[in-house]
Order: structure tokens, then sequence, then C-alpha cells
């Protein structure tokens, strides 16, 4: 039995077959890459201009200021902090809902001077943020929390600054009456319903089972809004820039002596450079306050050449 | 014979597929060196209006009736000598910052410390010349005397933010 041409394929054909699957694949596989490519660069640019957004918070002589973002799509922004390098890093990394699945977060963008306090990962369209200034005892940077607009914080029995503060904020997020259980209640008094609790007092904020400290109001919502690791590696960041600050203030110390301005502060600064730098946990806070308000008192008195 | 022109074929195939795809990729890089750019330009627009308030830079209640957009000139000075350990703070694509006085004009002298405060230019960072600038009107206040009486001195200045072209 003769079966030579069952299987006989002209040259053409063959050449046209091999060559076409090539191209396919080829095409498909670019196109499946480009597509991710496209996606990364989206998300790396959403978060540079994120990062590039937040400048506007820097305060003035401002207590506080807030503002929002809102995204295109459902987003989820990763706050991630980094020890590494002088100042630590603030990085951000961004996933967007895309085909109904969430894009891969490889590309990352970081910043040295920002500080952000949230959750590990922030979801939604619209985030608000507000920024409130860190004094210790000089001005070391603005803080920033981000907070989803799907999360609802109700600030239960606060201090009357507190109320105020949030009230002149004007945040639809953040309430300071009328506290429902579907809220997030921060209370100032233990009670019922109590998803984080503030003791005023022994500046202790209590969540999840963990407590942590907090100096001022400033890491008091730094301490409210985020994660127990974010504050305590932010917290180890913002103690390197007092470092820095405070170096930078004990030469200008030295400096302005020249012109008759004697602040006589540079060993205290020192001091509190060196007790910074050596701070372990939020825990050793209270120390370091004190020495804080000591500085901050003899740098009052100093009228006519205070450093800062 | 067939099969070699089928080789050839392909190898032709191959490489102008390859050429098509470097030529797209070369296309949709171009735009996104433009976009980080641009992404550069507007950080630098966004940031000289805020500088003067950040802790480096802001006179704080250092001097009296100092309002905002105050730069303490003496702090400045102490940081362009430890300008290093802040070369990646406000950006990697912020090679200068400098401070420009404006009013009164002492000439074009770049400050140092033997000749401050009778300078015009403070250079905080001075990196390679070849980007562009962003500038914002300040008030440059330091401590003076006179007669052994110290007083604060306030100037008219401009804050200068480059940046580069990225990939340039």
């Amino acid at each position: 039995m003769n079966k030579k041409g069952y299987l006989e394929i002209s040259f053409g054909w063959l050449f046209a077959i091999i060559v076409g699957v090539a191209i396919l694949f080829l095409a498909i596989y670019f196109s499946v890459k480009l597509t991710g490519i496209g996606e990364k660069t989206l998300d790396a640019k959403t978060g540079k201009e994120i990062g590039i957004l937040l400048n506007p918070l820097e305060t003035g002589f401002e207590s506080a200021r807030t503002t929002y973002i809102t995204f295109p799509v459902n987003t989820r922004i990763y706050n991630k902090c980094s020890k590494n390098g002088y100042f630590g890093k603030q990085i951000i990394q961004i996933s967007q809902r895309s085909f109904n699945k969430w894009t891969e977060t490889e590309v990352s963008v970081s910043f040295e001077n920002k500080y952000l306090f949230s959750n590990g990962i922030v979801e939604g369209r619209k985030d608000y943020l507000f920024s409130k200034p860190f004094n210790f005892p000089f001005k070391v940077a603005d803080l920033i929390y981000i907070t989803s607009s799907t999360e609802n914080y109700c600030f239960r029995d606060s201090p009357e600054e507190i109320q105020q503060e949030i009230s002149n904020l004007n945040q639809a997020n953040l309430k300071a009456e009328n506290c429902t259980p579907s809220q997030i209640n921060v209370c100032f008094q233990r009670g019922p319903n109590c998803d984080i609790v503030i003791d005023y007092n022994t500046k202790t904020v209590s969540k999840n089972n963990t407590q942590i400290s907090f100096e001022g109001d400033a890491l008091m919502y730094a301490a409210i809004f985020s994660e127990v690791e974010i504050y305590e590696c932010q917290l180890q960041r913002l103690m390197r820039r007092i470092v820095s600050l405070a170096s930078i203030y004990g030469s200008k110390g030295s400096f302005v002596s020249r012109e008759g301005c004697n602040s006589n502060l540079e060993y205290d600064l020192l001091i509190l450079s060196n007790m910074a730098s050596n701070l372990g946990s939020s825990r050793d806070l209270k120390l370091l306050s004190l020495g804080v308000e000591e500085i901050q008192d003899k740098n009052e008195a100093n009228s006519g050449c205070k450093l800062w | 014979m067939k099969i070699q022109q089928m080789a050839f074929m392909l190898i032709a195939v191959t490489i102008f597929f390859v050429l098509v795809g470097l030529f797209l990729l070369g296309f949709a890089f171009s735009g996104l060196k433009k976009s980080a750019t641009a992404l550069e330009e507007e950080n630098s627009l966004l940031l000289v209006t805020r500088l003067a308030n950040s802790p480096e830079f802001s006179c704080g209640d250092a001097f009296d009736n100092a309002g905002s957009n105050c730069v303490d000139a003496d702090k400045v000075m102490v940081l362009s000598k430890e300008s290093e350990r802040y070369s990646n703070f406000w950006g990697k694509e912020i090679p200068n910052i400098e401070i420009v006085k404006v009013y009164p004009y002492d000439g074009e002298k770049i400050c140092n410390e033997g000749n401050y405060p009778s300078c015009s230019t403070i250079k905080v960072f001075s990196g390679a010349q070849t980007g562009y600038y962003r500038e914002n009107f300040i008030s440059l206040c330091r401590k003076a005397s006179e007669n052994g009486e110290s007083y604060d001195k306030c100037e008219i200045a401009k804050l200068r933010v480059g940046y580069s072209e990225v990939g340039a």
C-alpha cells in the first residue's frame, strides 16, 4: 500500500506554518511582556506622583494640613519603611486593579525626606492625607498620615484641643462625636467597642494587643493611624533626622557666637544627639523627652539668640 | 536548496521583527524618559515653594517677625558643609540647591566660611550645571552685630532648585 502522499505537505505550506507559529508566538509573548511593563511603569509613575504631591503637605506656621487623592481605579498603596542609608527611606509601592486583578508590585519609589504613617496597605479610590509638624524640641519633620476613605475613625472622649483639631481639619473620615461601633473607635477612656485606646497621661496607644509610646500629638496620630512596625521604623528614621538637625544647630550655635549670640546649647544638643541615636524603641521616648524639654526651655530663655 | 532558502528567510524575518521591536521599545522608552523628566520638573516646582519651610532651611522662631518663606542663612551655611549627607534627601535628580541674594546686591561671590556674610550665593548642593532651575523669592535672615549688640538682619533672596533631564 502506497501511503506516500498521505502526509505530503508542500514546502510553501510548511514554511508558512513554521514562520506563522513563530510570529504568532513572539507577538503574543511580547504583547504580554509589554502590557506587564506598561502596568509596572504606570504603578511606578503613580508612586512617584504621590511622593511629589506630598510636597505641598509641608507645613509652615500651620498646625496641620489636609488633602486627598483620588485614583481612576481601585488602588493599593503599600507603605514600607527602610532603615537603610543615613536617613532611612520611605518606600511606596502601588498596585492598581486592572482586568479584575491587582497588578504586580515589584517597582517601588523611595524618598528620604518623607514619613508616611498608615496601615501596611491602604486600599481605595480615594485616600485622605493630613500632615502635622513633629517638634522635638525643634521642628524635625512633617508627619503624613494616610487613611482610606473607606475607613472611618471616631475619637471618643478626646481632649478639647484634639476635638478642635479634628473639627478644623474637616476631613470626612475623621469624627470626634456621635461614634458608632461600625467606625474605628479611638477611645481616650476605656469603654466598650474601643479599637484603639489612648492613655494621654502615660502617653501610650494600645491597639491589637500591643502598646506603643508617643510624645506630642503628632506622634500620637502616627501611632493611631499606622501599623506598629511602620511606627517604630519611622520613629528610628525621625531620630536620625534629629541627630542631623542637632548637629546643624550645634554648628549654628558656634557660628552665631561670632556675632555675640551665645546660645550655650552645643553640649545639650550633643547629648540629645547621642540619646536619639541610641533610642531602641518608642518606650525610650519618655527618657528622651525630659532632655528635650530642658533644651526647649533653655532655647526659649535665650530670647534674642534663639537657635530655632 | 529549499531548506537553505527557508533558513535565510527565517533569519530575515527574525531580524525584521527584532528591528521593529527595537524601534517600538526605543519609542516607548523615549516617552518614559520624557514623563520622568516632567515628574522631576513638577517635583522641583513644588519643592521650591515648600523647601523654605523644611527644618534644614526655615527660620522657625529664631528671628523676630520672620514669616513664612524665611530661610535661616546661618543654618544653610552649616548645611552647605554637610551637603554630602543630604545629597539624595530631596530627590536624586535634584543636583543643585542654591540661595542667591537679590537685595542688597553684593556682587557675584560664592559664600564660604572666609567671606560670609559678604557674599551673594550660598550653594547648598553644587552638582553639574546642566539642568534647569525653578526659583522662589524668600527672605534670607541671619544674626548680625553692631557695637557688640546682635540683631536680626533679613535680606531678599531667591531660592533656586535645579533639576536635570532624566537619562541626559
